[in-house]
């Protein structure tokens, strides 16, 4: 089978024949080749290619060379390209059985019509890409490194897994980066923008609004390095030493400032936003109370974070008032995502019912708000959809000096749970045998990268990770050996449907069976991390794409089974699976026993989850929902909530109404945009892929009162 | 969510009031509190724009929910709700219904009432027995009676209404007064007149936009709700907003 992954598998058999040129009557026979260079037509070039590219023996190649010299001149063709060359090749070395030296020679690129249908029509793929020349470089360029990925950085049965959709290996386009990252602060406070390659160098700010340029400009640079998200850890208390010289307005403008650059910033990789995450706090957590603090100048201010709780308080209720505006349309802002910690300290700090009340009440009117649980003595910086790090002692450790707290996900593999149900046909030995061999292919991919990345990193600050090589405190900005690698899931609920006859939501019997499923998937995290020396943990895959493709790719292979439990709507092709371990999203479930019942699974997914709430038009009470977090904290598991509310954002008369209408509320133009949270994040509606369509339709949102 | 049974053969059930619909957690029905709410079927008001209208027209057709089941489901949930709403239809149609609210306090639930005020002697009685903790109760629109009986689709008793109303101004309970409101319905003055009538130093204000989304007079879902910048300039008004109070 092929292992080219084609841009667009419509249109993939559609390619063919653009290079002859009929009118053309140039005598001469010429290569053009990929410089763009006219050359003469020279044998040699053919056996020098697979000399330098494959193992093959030169007497072969000289054949080889000769057998395609042969051809050409016995053929018509009066134009012919170096791609073309290749591919008589390739076809040649396939005749001859010399199928690796095939695969050494491939040529990655991308067939004529796909280019032409990706410069015109938009991808879907990731909703936060919207369309344009930047989004088109990124797509055309992560489809040759997610072609060169599968052939030359993954050994063939972890390629084949991921094309067959039995696992899913996230961000192929993005190989040559890390997966995510999450950082300090303190970093370019101490250091100032100093970024190896920069034009210039800059000195630590001595003003907050010079520091919130540097942090734009680092979370940018570091987009270019990363695939996915770049958070930042405690932002108000950092922020906190540089707000003394400001007064109420000016704290509101800084955080405005913030919002705006951060929610603005599509206009760097791909035209993409920065997919970025603030971690906010309204105690000082206690693992920052006695740092000293660094403050304007990178200089230390001769006081401790436990003595800024005030200035960090200011920016924090800042912030959420920005976000309780929206833009300029009344939208809400989608980056970045504000993610508050509900800790067992926060209870027992002056102002937090206010404070609760503050962000509940942005949570109902626009819904940005994340509440991230940290019970006992844990404590986490999140990120991304839902991603979060655990801190551990050697953390806490680093906490003294906060510049060195980075965390980071090497990559992230999902397994296609529902799949793995269909090939057990209601064998639990099976199943769970399954499940392992998956996992433990999912490990090797992780490997796998592991190595590729390491060699990019070992060619040090002259390489093309020189940023992550950077060391400014001693250490390289990525340090490798504390990475994790997630291990994601998709379609616990329809695997158990199909295995037990019942979704997660009908029983308690099906819940038991679900966790028994995550739990295994742990424990062979664990095996595997002891024995490999690697940091596997699971995480609930936001999987955006992936519930749709492993959907589609089911339906596909496994027909009679999957299209009894594939979700969403099959005619119009929204199909999806649920999400991780979510339970159906259409379920008449109440929020409190969704957040009950789906947080039973969180303490088992160490790198986080998430419930949504899905609130439709519905804009509840602030006190009421302020109550349901204390609730949530105090008697569940649940790791972390988020409200989702639905708007119209109309594009006639820029406003925007709560609830999602086919006509603008205000003047009636049927020009309008949907926008609520896709997987963990707000969106435009109209970007995004047909699985989720078929989700949003579906999703429960807690109106049905007569089961009618 | 609770699945409504068929049977109602207990002879309890047959006096508590039918209830036909049931929502374990609502943000939105009792001012700072998260609460359940329960749906009685039956009414007196045909109100074309109501959207519970299966419960009003055909609550026969609706299987009741046993109270027992209700009761069992409410206890599982004591650390997360404040409180029960009683909703309908028209609770205080069912004689039952101070019944139902006493077993629910002596279970030490909370009891917020939804009503339409047309049965003043049973707020009344419920008032005196101290088993209410919050009341709101639905005035469709001013004192006239032509006016009125057009929001209600019948026959309206105000003396009624206007008993209800002092009621509760005079409870010293928690209480709203609200009102959906409909440009086919309601003018702009109706709205400020309506509002001028209560004390809202004593009494909460709400209006409700109309949304024509399966209403119980079908020829209702072609007609809009008022635009909402209008509509939000008429809710700031009513709740006191544009004097500073809230």
């Amino acid at each position: 089978m092929g292992v080219v992954m084609p841009l667009n598998a419509e249109t993939a058999q559609a390619r063919t024949h653009q290079v002859v040129n009929e009118d053309s009557t140039d005598i001469a026979l010429f290569v053009r080749s990929s410089q763009d260079d006219m050359l003469g037509w020279n044998r040699q070039r053919i056996v020098d290619a697979l000399l330098r590219e494959t193992f093959i023996d030169r007497g072969t190649a000289e054949k080889i060379s000769k057998d395609i010299e042969l051809t050409i001149q016995a053929g018509k063709v009066k134009t012919i390209t170096g791609p073309l060359i290749r591919e008589m090749v390739n076809a040649k070395l396939l005749e001859m059985g010399l199928e690796e030296a095939r695969r050494m020679h491939t040529r990655l690129g991308v067939p004529l019509y796909d280019v032409d249908q990706l410069l015109v029509q938009h991808n879907k793929e990731n909703a936060n890409v919207p369309h344009g020349p930047e989004a088109t470089n990124l797509t055309l360029a992560e489809g040759i490194k997610k072609e060169y990925a599968l052939l030359s950085v993954f050994t063939p049965d972890v390629a084949d897994a991921h094309l067959s959709g039995d696992l899913h290996l996230h961000d192929l386009g993005f190989i040559d980066r890390p997966y995510c990252s999450g950082q300090s602060l303190e970093y370019i406070k101490k250091f100032g923008l100093n970024l190896p390659h920069a034009l210039s160098m800059a000195k630590p700010a001595k003003h907050a609004e010079v520091l919130l340029a540097h942090m734009v400009k680092f979370a940018a640079s570091l987009q270019s390095h990363f695939a996915g998200a770049i958070g930042w850890d405690a932002i108000n208390l950092f922020y906190a030493p540089y707000l003394e010289e400001l007064d109420d307005n000016g704290v509101k403008q800084l955080a405005q400032m913030m919002i705006y650059e951060f929610s603005q910033q599509a206009v760097a990789r791909g035209g993409q936003a920065i997919f970025s995450d603030v971690n906010i706090y309204w105690e000082v957590p206690k693992h920052f109370e006695d740092v000293p603090a660094i403050g304007p100048g990178g200089e230390y201010t001769g006081k401790t974070y436990r003595e800024y709780e005030k200035q960090a308080q200011r920016f924090a209720w800042a912030l959420f008032e920005v976000y309780k505006e929206g833009d300029a349309a009344g939208r809400p802002f989608f980056f970045p995502k504000p993610l508050v910690h509900i800790t067992e300290k926060f209870f027992k700090t002056d102002g937090h019912m206010d404070f609760l009340h503050h962000i509940c009440e942005v949570a109902s009117v626009k819904g940005n708000t994340y509440f991230v649980f940290d019970r006992g003595d844990t404590a986490k910086i999140s990120e991304c959809c839902r991603l979060s790090f655990k801190l551990e002692a050697s953390d806490i450790e680093d906490a003294k000096q906060p510049w060195k707290m980075r965390y980071s996900a090497l990559q992230n593999v999902t397994i296609n749970l529902p799949r793995l149900a269909f090939k057990a046909q209601g064998d639990d030995t099976k199943l769970f045998a399954l499940l392992t061999e998956k996992i433990q292919l999912a490990a090797k991919a992780h490997g796998q990268k592991k190595k590729f990345i390491e060699r990019l990193m070992s060619l040090g600050k002259g390489g093309p990770l020189s940023l992550l090589a950077m060391d400014l405190d001693g250490e390289p900005y990525l340090k490798l050996h504390r990475c994790s690698y997630l291990i994601g899931m998709v379609g616990l609920n329809e695997l158990i449907r199909v295995h037990l006859g019942q979704e997660l939501h009908d029983s308690d019997a099906s819940i038991k069976f679900g966790l028994k499923v995550i739990a295994h998937m742990n424990i062979v995290c664990n095996k595997l991390a002891e024995s490999m020396g690697m940091k596997f943990v699971l995480e609930q895959t936001p999987a955006e794409s992936t519930s749709f493709r492993f959907a589609k790719l089911d339906l596909a292979h496994f027909n009679a089974e999957a299209e009894k439990v594939v979700q969403g709507n099959r005619e119009k092709g929204e199909v999806y699976y649920s999400n991780s371990t979510l339970f159906n999203v259409g379920a008449t479930m109440s929020p409190i026993a969704r957040v009950e019942k789906e947080g039973l699974f969180h303490p088992l997914i160490e790198a986080g989850s998430i419930t949504h709430i899905w609130l439709g038009e519905a804009q509840p009470d602030k006190a009421a929902l302020a109550s349901f977090v204390i609730n949530v904290f105090k008697y569940t598991q649940n790791d972390q909530i988020a409200f989702s509310p639905e708007f119209t954002a109309c594009l006639e008369c820029g406003k925007t109404s709560r609830g999602l209408s086919e006509t603008c509320p205000y003047c009636e133009s049927k020009n309008v945009d949907g926008i609520t949270r896709i997987t963990g994040y707000f969106t435009k509606i109209s970007s995004w892929n047909k699985g989720k369509l078929g989700e949003l339709h579906d999703r429960y949102r807690n109106i049905d009162r007569f089961n009618n | 969510m609770l699945k409504p049974q068929a049977s109602g053969s207990c002879n309890l059930a047959a006096c508590l009031p039918p209830i036909k619909g049931f929502l374990e957690t609502s943000f939105i029905d009792w001012p700072g509190k998260l609460c359940a709410i329960l749906f009685v079927g039956g009414c007196n008001f045909r109100c074309p724009f109501c959207h519970n209208h299966p419960l009003v027209l055909a609550p026969e057709g609706m299987a009741t929910i046993a109270f027992a089941e209700i009761m069992s489901r409410l206890a599982a949930r004591r650390n997360w709700l404040a409180g029960v709403c009683i909703s309908g239809g028209e609770p205080t149609l069912s004689p039952g219904l101070p019944t139902m609210i006493a077993r629910l306090k002596a279970e030490g639930w909370a009891v917020k009432l939804d009503t339409n005020g047309t049965r003043p002697e049973v707020l009344a009685q419920l008032l005196d027995d101290n088993l209410l903790d919050m009341v709101a109760m639905d005035v469709k629109t001013v004192l006239v009676q032509e006016k009125y009986e057009r929001c209600a689709g019948c026959r309206v008793d105000l003396g009624a209404i206007r008993q209800s109303m002092d009621l509760l101004s005079h409870s010293g309970i928690p209480h709203e007064f609200r009102m959906t409101i409909a440009p086919t319905l309601h003018t702009e003055e109706d709205v400020v007149a309506w509002a001028k009538q209560f004390d809202r130093v004593r009494s909460r204000l709400t209006l409700q936009n109309f949304n024509p989304k399966t209403t119980l007079d079908v020829l209702f879902e072609k007609e809009q709700g008022f635009a909402p910048e209008i509509f939000s300039r008429l809710a700031d008004m009513v709740a006191g907003k544009d004097t500073g109070q809230i």
